[in-house]
């Protein structure tokens, strides 16, 4: 999903996840529409779907330990024993590319992209079945989006996981998404598969973020092709 | 002007809150004022009986309060029983004394501490500014009662300013010259003593109001403008700093009027402290309930006057103010 | 590092003194009520080294006599002081009897290392017991504060809207009230001859429930803003319960404000007591507390010329003076330690 800020993509993320109540509308989660559901019925569906934020610095407790952080799901859920919990983490620290060893780690000892990975790691605790991720890439510098979205692809390989992937950066979006939704002031403008959104874009909304972002890849191939 | 009554409301609505609170406590209490003469055999079971109707003290708990607050609308404010008159007029009295030792104090705590504050913050990290922040915790971390006894057992024993009360025996003999500098002579150690109290914390905020302004990327970028020090200082860093530093001085003049009633009492200087704590060992129910509320209206008023100040500085409260019209 | 090596130091102080006058049984000399008429208004004892014959390793001190000018020394005769000596009785604790005392001097003697009062009670002795009344007065009075605080803050700031607006405007309405005119008014409309157990539970119960305002503010303040957290979002999509969330995420956040309030508030608190002492409001004669020891220094003739007697104000001094620095680290230590 893209727009520009303000677009309403955030809020969407946080209906969908069910961090905010809609006011009207419908969220289909297989056969079930979760938009209605009251608090104690929407328990057993809140395992199917989690949410990765943008933040890596504000989205975990400061005081917790990389253990503690990838755990904490099953504890509220109280799900496993503690060896269960304990082996769980070791096995998602290694999946996210991190060492195992470094489980007892507080959190701030962690950098940017290694929080976010702890992020997926606990988000997958649940064994989810769609994943939003609420511009999870925008806080890394450039290099470790990659290393990133190069994680989250296999891991959905591996899970089998469905992507609900918000951002304003189109070039990553592109390069990730299978389909794209455009929204500008709240509405959805325009949806289709990537190739077609991109190559012709109908919407103006969309012409303006797919022009904008085409004269910053022009401008790169430009200096690449000079400096070759 | 919306801001204002707001405001005002809520001021109105504290002061209500606090009557009955006042109300509420003082009547929960086992204690009454006829306990003394109760134990006096020569006063009969009757007699009292019939001054507690007189004083309407046999009532239920609404109707006395509705009885006290259409007193204080009057503007008796309940009547005593120690002194068998209305109330009002002995809080006056005595009201007029507190003032003057807190706004006095108040003046001088700001002079001192204005200056001394601003000095010790440009002047940061430097022997002054250490040596006065060790002063300044000590001063801060010693309790009041503790300046009071100290100061007074210097005054004793030294013998420089006049010590008790707050004029001197003949005083009416003397010219008017004369008396203000009597008054003011025994204005001395108490005003001292409050000062003492809390110019520290004076000094400590306007020091930290002084640094943010100073921190500030605009002050930075108008140094690196080349301005001078002082210019800097007067016409760039203090207006910045004005507006933290005026609501503070509503908040500590509130707060010193709740600070003079020790001093009063033990320096025996007569203002409100000396006569609630009077009434309060005669459980004279009505001149306490009238002092405490006098002097919580004396707070609010000091808190709305803080907010009406810092409306009037501070443009950012006045344009929400034209953006909520 | 020099912060928590401050603060060490000033905790390990702070237990000395706690100690010592937990202790008071065994390190006073004299018990606290026994008067010694003759002697009253008595000036500190001398502790000496040195005398006619020059060094003595052991300390002593001269005898006294009392006549018509007051007391003086006597140099006729010395008592060396002992320590670990058998002397009066008294109770640990209230519990077991013993009369092992640090140090004094043989019974013939006298040994007041503050002086005496108007009845010629040992002020040192005093001040020991009465630091008991007046630091566990302050102790409770602040736990209850806090209690309540805590409770009403993390309430008012969790759940927010109409309970947070009522909450928080009765705290207003209890900040504007003078505290000292509320405490002597209420203290003023309870019963004021009490056995000194109730008027001491009362004291606490009045101090403590007065000053709840200010850090319940604080407390609210902080779980208004842990509670919006990511992190506290991010659990509640795990299906976390409102009470696994105040546990785990938000009530850790109010430990650093509770901790540096409790610091502050003891020293004001054992100061209120002080004060209620003084003008007759609190813990009443026999029993000693440095309020009302303080009180009979409203005498002009006992302020002029018995300097001793101002011993509770040095007592409350350095009390209030050690934990306010403590406050101020604690309060420093927290900032430079928060994420």
């Amino acid at each position: 999903m893209v727009g520009s800020s303000g677009s309403g993509k955030s809020t969407v993320a946080r209906c969908v996840t069910r961090l905010e109540r809609p006011d009207a509308g419908e969220i289909w989660l297989g056969e079930t529409d979760i938009a209605r559901l009251k608090a104690a019925e929407i328990r057993p569906f809140r395992s199917a779907i989690q949410m990765i934020f943008q933040d890596p610095v504000t989205s975990m407790n400061p005081r917790m330990s990389a253990a503690e952080v990838i755990e904490e799901p099953l504890l509220i859920q109280g799900r496993g024993t503690r060896e269960d919990r304990r082996a769980n983490c070791a096995e998602l620290m290694e999946k996210v590319q991190l060492s195992a060893g470094w489980l007892d780690r507080r959190i701030t000892e962690f950098s940017g992209g290694q929080r976010q990975r702890i992020a997926i790691a606990r988000a997958l605790t649940l064994r989810p079945k769609v994943l939003v991720l609420d511009e999870a890439l925008s806080g890394l510098d450039i290099s470790t989006q990659a290393e990133v979205a190069e994680l989250l692809q296999e891991l959905q390989a591996a899970y089998s996981l469905t992507y609900l992937f918000i951002s304003h950066d189109l070039p990553l979006v592109a390069r990730m998404a299978d389909w794209i939704a455009v929204m500008s002031a709240g509405k959805i403008v325009e949806q289709g598969p990537v190739r077609e959104i991109i190559s012709n874009p109908k919407h103006p909304e969309t012409q303006k973020l797919v022009g904008a972002a085409a004269h910053f890849g022009a401008a790169l191939a430009k200096a690449q092709g000079a400096s070759a | 002007m919306k801001y204002l009554a707001q405001r005002l409301v809520r001021a109105i609505l504290l002061f209500v809150g606090v009557s009955v609170l006042c109300f509420l406590f003082t009547e929960l209490a086992p204690g009454s004022f006829f306990d003394e003469m109760r134990l006096n055999p020569q006063v009969s079971p009757e007699t009292i009986a019939q001054l507690q109707a007189q004083y309407g003290l046999n009532q239920p708990l609404a109707v006395r309060y509705a009885r006290w607050a259409r007193s204080v609308a009057r503007g008796d404010f309940g009547y005593s029983l120690a002194y068998n008159q209305p109330v009002a007029p002995l809080l006056w009295e005595r009201a007029k004394n507190t003032l003057l030792l807190t706004c006095t104090a108040t003046l001088f705590t700001w002079l001192i501490g204005l200056p001394l504050g601003i000095w010790t913050a440009a002047a940061r990290g430097k022997l002054l500014d250490r040596f006065m922040a060790i002063v300044s915790s000590f001063l801060l971390s010693i309790p009041e009662i503790v300046i009071a006894i100290a100061l007074l057992a210097l005054a004793v024993r030294t013998r420089i300013v006049p010590v008790g009360g707050m004029m001197s025996l003949g005083y009416e003999d003397l010219s008017g010259l004369a008396k203000v500098r009597d008054i003011s002579l025994h204005l001395l150690l108490p005003a001292s003593i409050l000062v003492l109290g809390s110019v520290a914390i004076i000094e400590r905020h306007v020091r930290a109001s002084v640094l943010e302004v100073l921190d500030a990327p605009c002050i930075q970028s108008a140094r690196g403008l080349g301005i001078g020090k002082v210019r800097l200082l007067f016409r760039h860093v203090l207006p910045l700093a004005a507006n933290p530093a005026i609501s503070l001085f509503g908040f500590s003049l509130a707060g010193l009027l709740g600070g003079s009633l020790l001093v009063e009492v033990v320096t025996g200087w007569p203002g409100l402290g000396p006569l609630i704590l009077d009434a309060t060992l005669a459980r004279d129910l009505y001149v306490v309930i009238g002092a405490v509320m006098l002097s919580a209206l004396f707070m609010i008023g000091g808190n709305v006057v803080a907010d009406l100040l810092l409306l009037a500085c501070d443009p950012r409260i006045r344009a929400g103010e034209a953006d909520a019209a | 590092m020099r912060r928590k090596a401050a603060m060490r130091l000033l905790v390990a102080a702070l237990i000395v003194l706690h100690l010592a006058i937990l202790l008071a049984g065994f390190i006073a000399p004299y018990d606290p009520a026994a008067q010694n008429r003759e002697f009253a208004y008595a000036p500190p004892t001398r502790v000496r080294f040195f005398d006619a014959s020059g060094f003595h390793w052991r300390p002593f001190v001269y005898a006294i006599s009392a006549d018509f000018n007051g007391v003086h020394q006597d140099r006729s005769q010395k008592y060396p002081l002992h320590f670990f000596l058998r002397g009066e009785n008294y109770k640990v604790l209230g519990v077991i009897t013993t009369n092992l005392h640090f140090f004094g001097v043989e019974r013939q003697g006298r040994i007041f290392l503050f002086g005496t009062d108007a009845y010629g009670r040992d002020e040192f002795s005093r001040l020991l017991y009465g630091g008991q009344i007046s630091l566990a007065a302050g102790l409770l009075a602040t736990f209850i504060t806090l209690f309540a605080a805590a409770i009403i803050g993390t309430v008012s700031g969790y759940y927010g809207k109409f309970v947070d607006e009522s909450l928080m405007g009765s705290a207003e309405l209890f900040l504007c009230l003078p505290w000292f005119y509320f405490l002597v008014g209420v203290r003023a409309f309870l019963p004021l001859h009490l056995s000194p157990a109730s008027t001491f539970l009362l004291l606490i119960s009045v101090i403590g429930l007065i000053g709840w305002a200010r850090p319940a503010r604080l407390i609210r303040g902080v779980v208004l803003s842990a509670r919006n957290r990511n992190y506290v979002l991010a659990a509640r999509g795990f299906g976390a319960s409102n009470f696994y969330l105040l546990r785990r995420h938000v009530a850790p956040e109010t430990f650093g404000v509770l901790l540096t309030q409790a610091a502050l508030l003891v020293p004001q608190y054992v100061a209120a007591e002080a004060v209620l002492s003084f003008f007759g409001l609190g813990i009443a004669e026999p029993v000693p507390s440095w309020g009302n020891m303080l009180s009979t220094l409203q005498q002009y003739n006992v302020l002029v010329s018995y300097y001793w007697l101002l011993a509770p104000a040095l007592a409350l001094v350095i009390t209030s003076v050690t934990y306010w620095v403590l406050a101020d680290t604690i309060h420093h230590w927290l900032q430079s330690h928060s994420i």
